[in-house]
């Protein structure tokens, strides 16, 4: 199998999430044997032969970050620009990973996605979702690689099925929401993760309160 | 009562005409900001509104007198266009940079995690739309959004039901 898989990231590659998932998946993917392809939305430059990509290949995933409930405003005009496919035989799947913790956080993109196949002329291949990735490329390659490990096995089903296996999908989603303790767990620690997150903003150069205001009349 | 409209649509457009007259006769004091002409890019992600410069985008364009009217407002409507049954790429490239408005902060609401809002105030945000979409879709997903904001969704409505749009706030 060949797969063109498309970022619809806005963040340049060198520091994008979903790069570094796709990297990851692309090492289980190709434990079967197959091979792929990435294009990069971030790249506008890139476009035409992304475009091209997608209308010559019959397996395509897109990989890409939540942006408020939905899919980048970029990966949109991407979306627009495509001329829906008059042959069948193409499956299209989605990737999408966000910043929440709850696989729920992501069910209202999922809902537009579903209906994306058959406006492009193409089948479903599923939509698998995975919270929790924001601070995959703020906390050191450490953290980072051990955030994304779980892509290994998510890309090496992908290669088995060509498409996200139900049991996948349903193993990483996870949680689709929080339980009861993670929340007081949660709760219990917000002052650390407050401190946490302020230690990191100053590292990067941060002088203000995180919580500043700066258009309160 | 006054309201920002913020018109993604070019601005000579019969239907943006159309609902900026029958929005202006609901409320006392409108503003409306056409962003067809304005320079806006899309939201880059690279996160310093949240841990750089909290509360500024990074990127210095025509956006900054948008976010600093959300907060002049009672309310802001979006008149925007549609496409694979949403709102289209220029709305939705708008409503990604909205998110300074948040803090890094994250707290649980209603049992699920959301960003600490940054200002007090409680927006209202609603969409007025043109062309083929998924109105139910469209109800859910500002909602969605409206929850990620400390705000509250005016609802999402066809041009031809702009009578319907209700704004007692
Ligand atoms: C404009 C913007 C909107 C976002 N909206 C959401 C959201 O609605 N839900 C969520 O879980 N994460 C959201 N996030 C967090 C990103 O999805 C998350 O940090 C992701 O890992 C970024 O991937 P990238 O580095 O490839 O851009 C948002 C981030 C940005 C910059």
């Amino acid at each position: 199998m060949h797969l063109t898989i498309i970022s619809g990231a806005t963040r340049p590659r060198e520091r994008s999430n979903t790069a570094k998932i796709i990297s990851v998946f692309l090492t289980g993917f190709q434990k079967c044997g197959h091979t792929a392809e990435v294009w990069y939305l971030s790249d506008r430059t890139s476009w035409a032969g992304t475009r091209a990509a997608f209308c010559e290949n019959s397996n395509i995933l897109f990989a890409l970050p939540l942006y408020v409930e939905n899919v980048p405003g970029t990966m949109l005009e991407f979306l627009e620009s495509l001329p829906p496919k008059t042959t069948s035989g193409t499956r299209l799947s989605f990737l999408v990973q966000g910043g929440f913790p709850e696989a729920s956080q992501g069910r209202c993109c999922e809902c537009f996605l579903k209906t994306l196949p058959e406006q492009l002329g193409c089948a479903y291949g599923g939509t698998l979702i995975r919270g929790d990735m924001f601070s995959t490329g703020l906390l050191g390659k450490k953290h980072g690689s051990k955030m994304v490990q779980p892509f290994i096995e998510i890309g090496h089903s992908f290669g088995k099925y060509g498409y996200f296996h139900e049991s996948i999908i349903v193993e990483y989603a996870s949680p689709e929401y929080l339980s009861e303790k993670q929340i007081r767990q949660f709760q219990r620690l917000s002052k650390f993760s407050r401190w946490l997150m302020d230690i990191i903003a100053k590292r990067l150069g941060c002088t203000e309160r995180l919580d500043a205001m700066p258009y309160d009349k | 009562m006054n309201l920002l409209i913020i018109n993604t649509l070019p601005e000579a457009e019969p239907a943006a005409q159309q609902v900026i007259c029958a929005l202006a006769e609901k409320v006392d004091e409108y503003r409306v900001i056409h962003t067809a002409a304005m320079r806006i890019a899309p939201c880059v992600g690279c996160n310093c509104c949240w841990l750089k410069t909290p509360g500024v985008c990074a990127l210095k364009d025509d956006y900054e007198q948008i976010l600093k009217a959300y907060l002049e407002y009672d309310a802001a409507i979006f008149i925007s266009g549609t496409s694979l049954g949403f709102i289209d790429h220029r709305t939705k490239n708008l409503i990604d940079r909205s998110i300074p408005l948040g803090t890094m902060y994250t707290h649980i609401v209603n049992g699920q995690m959301r960003h600490v809002p940054r200002y007090d105030k409680v927006f209202h945000f609603g969409l007025i739309y043109t062309g083929e979409a998924d109105r139910e879709y469209l109800e859910l997903w500002l909602k969605r959004f409206a929850l990620n904001f400390n705000s509250v969704s005016i609802g999402a409505f066809p041009v031809e039901k702009i009578q319907e749009v209700s704004l007692c706030i």
